[in-house]
């Protein structure tokens, strides 16, 4: 991956309900965006984007906007992560609907449909110029898609997806606990198991062989004094096996079902709010761990994915993380978090090489919910619950 | 903070008798009116009506419980389901509490007037606003004094994780709440760490002396010591009713594996053995962040718990003359703010009744479209608990004075839902 004076290139505008998700399609210049209503739309962009000049000097708005060119029409509740196939062939699709969609973006168009992307622009259009037929006027027309296929197997929210890098297989999670690795040629089932009761399934990876599985589980609160419960464990993709429970290996001094805080505070610190995001490395050594959640510190945890050993901790989103990913050739970890800002380390030293976007002043101030990386490395994107998708050229 | 202890634990003999003593003089002074209403109160406790109060801490959210605003702006990612009456719909979260929902009465119309937490947990304890000049008693305190029994083993009024700090305000320290870890165990102070032989031979020395004090020193005061005394000795042989290990094995399923669930399982057993009210508390809504993450979490094992006690309640023929109040302090915003939170809200949010004559299936009146504002039938703080008097045969105008001001037990001016009450 080669940095050297990242530029930001486009916001793609996607307002209304929450971008959650974002993945680039066999190329830099096109990419799919997910919202928390389950709308998933498809930009095309053009391979260089117009001169632009920001309406005010402290505008969010730093580059311009390009419209979609379709919409992928199924789910019917949030998606929660979008991920591609290298040549970007296959989209696939998690969501709060309890399904697993797959999509062929190249495929014909099935028809077209209007589509407002502005919604908050028109909200505050329509108020100062006291007109509501702002809200309701025409938006872009955009071709429509349906899914190819729905992958049926969750009772629950579906809060993680993942794939070897040969997009052979496919490992998911849902809230109830339930981990399933699919064949993804063959859109069925491999294996399937469950972690803890009361338990979710917050992040699931596979290797890049797709045959080890790295599940990072996590229980919400459900009172002050329940025991707090959370598992990050490897296994066998194939068989479902555990190979290595990575929270015993680092804490074995930590008995399962203790109920004391003092306890808790041990693995507080490594877990946060749950490690919700999870990658492994190209070579398959390392796992890199999203602590998410609200929480302070938002750090990527590196972790030997043979031993449990943790190698270091990089980065740090105030307010949390949200999404992890390594480069290709595995020298580099991204992340996204709450302080609205895109998080490019060094995996050898730890050492931050750049942070793309900008806190955005004071507490709590939107988030960048996922990261995508082209797959000529050329490129990265956030999703940002702002309502944009930033979209920046690495190296210039 | 140390989850195996609380406050009350750290308080010792020594010191929680000196609070006992403080607060009595106040107490004798300030309820001298309420002496006046013994037939009353005998009357009321002939129903031998009990109370459980279900406080949701932090405030739970309307939107993922109750009032659920599907595909509006302020709808968030819950989904609704049918339950099992006809044309109501609830959240997803709760699907055993959907097919309890024909004993159950939601009022979506909560409008309440303290925003912030403090004030609104002695709101929603009391049925009043937090006042300089008075001290109001807790509705636990004011049930265990029209329908508490005298000289009873277990205390009348007890708390399992309560939230509520306003105790028994001007009804004096014989209505103090009696309050037990959020895993049930009774406080250090309630045991005596004595031989029983050593333990009767200080009670008859301390008795003795007593006696001849009183005598020589007739005064309220100490005779309200005499009996604090006396209600603590005679725990000790109630303190079986609390040990609920056996219990919770067998009906763990029924109430659902959770800390909320054993505690509600403890209510039902001291419903049993005769107590009047006990406030359980499930903590941590208060959601400004995660909201969804958050209720997602907490609503399931509450909602088990709930309908299992509900449900064990009624195999008992105990559900008719148990009011089971389900409450927080403060509703939730319409508005999801940018930590996928909601914030405090009091213009228009959801309560349930069960049980006790409440008329089940309904949900009464109704907020807009978005859940912003009450559209039908608002309900105040004072009507809520004018309403739960009601349904628990206490007149909700009865006076009890603090000083020479007569305070009824719901604010002036309150009205009882009677569509609510049979």
């Amino acid at each position: 991956m080669n940095i050297n004076n990242p530029k930001l290139l486009w916001q793609l505008t996607f307002e209304g309900a929450w971008p959650t998700a974002v993945a680039f399609l066999g190329s830099s210049r096109k990419l799919a965006a997910a919202n928390q209503d389950g709308q998933i739309f498809v930009w095309d962009l053009p391979e260089e984007p117009p001169m632009f000049e920001p309406e005010k000097k402290n505008s969010e708005r730093k580059a311009p906007n390009h419209w979609p060119a379709r919409r992928l029409v199924g789910h019917t509740n949030g998606v929660t992560r979008l991920i591609a196939t290298a040549d970007g062939q296959t989209l696939v699709s998690a969501s709060l609907d309890h399904s697993i969609r797959l999509w062929q973006p190249n495929d014909a168009a099935t028809g077209t449909a209007d589509a407002i992307l502005d919604a908050d622009e028109r909200k505050n259009r329509a108020k100062r110029e006291k007109k509501d037929e702002i809200l309701t006027a025409p938006g872009v027309t955009v071709e429509t898609q349906a899914s190819a296929v729905a992958l049926a197997g969750h009772d629950d929210w579906v809060l993680t997806i993942g794939a070897g890098r040969d997009g052979r297989r496919l490992i998911s999670g849902d809230a109830s606990a339930r981990v399933i690795v699919w064949d993804m040629a063959e859109r069925r089932e491999i294996v399937r198991w469950s972690g803890r009761t009361w338990n979710w399934i917050v992040a699931a990876a596979l290797s890049a062989d797709g045959q080890t599985a790295l599940v990072s589980e996590y229980r919400y609160k459900r009172d002050d004094f329940d025991i707090p419960a959370a598992a990050l464990r490897v296994y066998d993709a194939a068989s479902g096996n555990e190979k290595l429970d990575i929270l015993k290996t680092m804490f074995p001094k930590l008995k399962p079902g203790e109920t004391s805080y003092g306890s808790a505070q041990v693995w507080r610190k490594f877990m946060a709010q749950g490690l919700v995001a999870a990658d492994i490395s190209p070579d398959g050594a390392l796992a890199a761990l999203a602590q998410g959640g609200e929480t302070d510190t938002g750090k990527i945890q590196l972790v030997e994915t043979a031993t449990g050993k943790l190698v270091r901790e990089v980065s740090g989103h105030q307010y949390g993380a949200t999404d992890v990913k390594f480069s290709a050739d595995g020298k580099h970890v991204l992340s996204t978090g709450r302080d609205t800002t895109l998080r490019i380390c060094q995996v050898d030293d730890g050492k931050e090489v750049t942070a793309l976007g900008s806190p955005r002043g004071g507490q709590f101030k939107d988030w960048l919910s996922a990261v995508a990386i082209s797959p000529d490395e050329s490129t990265v994107a956030a999703a940002d619950i702002a309502g944009m998708v930033h979209v920046w050229r690495l190296a210039n | 903070m140390n989850p195996l202890c609380n406050r009350a634990e750290h308080v010792s003999r020594r010191a929680l008798l000196k609070g006992v003593l403080g607060t009595a003089a106040g107490g004798v002074v300030m309820n001298w009116g309420g002496l006046t209403q013994t037939a009353l109160g005998d009357e009321v406790k002939k129903q031998q009506k009990h109370c459980i109060y279900l406080f949701m801490n932090g405030g739970a959210s309307q939107f993922e419980t109750f009032d659920m605003k599907v595909g509006r702006p302020t709808g968030g990612v819950f989904r609704p389901i049918s339950t099992n009456v006809a044309g109501t719909q609830i959240c997803e979260l709760m699907p055993k509490m959907a097919q309890q929902m024909d004993k159950i009465a939601v009022i979506r119309s909560m409008k309440t007037s303290e925003v912030d937490h403090p004030g609104g947990i002695y709101l929603m304890h009391t049925g009043y606003r937090p006042s300089a000049n008075v001290r109001f008693p807790e509705f636990g305190s004011v049930v265990a004094k029209y329908q508490g029994r005298e000289a009873t083993a277990l205390p009348n009024f007890i708390k399992i994780f309560g939230h509520g700090d306003a105790g028994s305000g001007f009804l004096g320290p014989k209505y103090q709440p009696f309050e037990i870890s959020p895993e049930g165990q009774l406080p250090q102070f309630s045991g005596s760490n004595l031989s029983p032989e050593k333990e009767l031979r200080r009670h008859e020395l301390r008795n003795f002396l007593e006696e001849r004090y009183a005598q020589e020193n007739p005064s309220e005061l100490a005779r309200m010591h005499r009996e604090s005394y006396e209600a603590a000795r005679r725990l000790q042989g109630a303190r079986q009713a609390f040990k609920v290990d056996a219990e919770w094995e067998k009906y763990k399923g029924l109430y659902g594996d959770s800390a909320f669930g054993r505690r509600c399982l403890l209510a039902r057993c001291l419903v049993e053995a005769g107590v009047p009210f006990i406030e359980i508390g499930q903590s941590s809504y208060d959601s400004h962040a995660d909201n969804f993450s958050w209720h997602k979490g907490l609503v399931p094992p509450m909602e088990h718990a709930w309908a299992g006690l509900m449900t064990d309640l009624t195999d008992r023929g105990l559900f008719d003359k148990t009011l089971i109040v389900w409450a927080g302090e403060i509703g939730r915003t319409p508005n999801i703010n940018n930590r996928a939170g909601r914030d405090h809200y009091v213009r228009c949010w959801s309560a349930a009744l069960a049980g006790c004559g409440i008329k089940g299936g309904q949900m009464y009146g109704a907020s807009d479209e978005n859940g912003v504002e009450v559209k039908d039938n608002p309900v105040s703080e004072g009507d809520f608990f004018a309403t739960i008097y009601k349904a628990l045969s206490i007149d909700p105008t009865t006076q009890n004075f603090a000083g020479v001001r007569p305070i009824p037990l719901a604010p002036f001016g309150s009205k009882v839902v009677g569509d609510l009450v049979s």
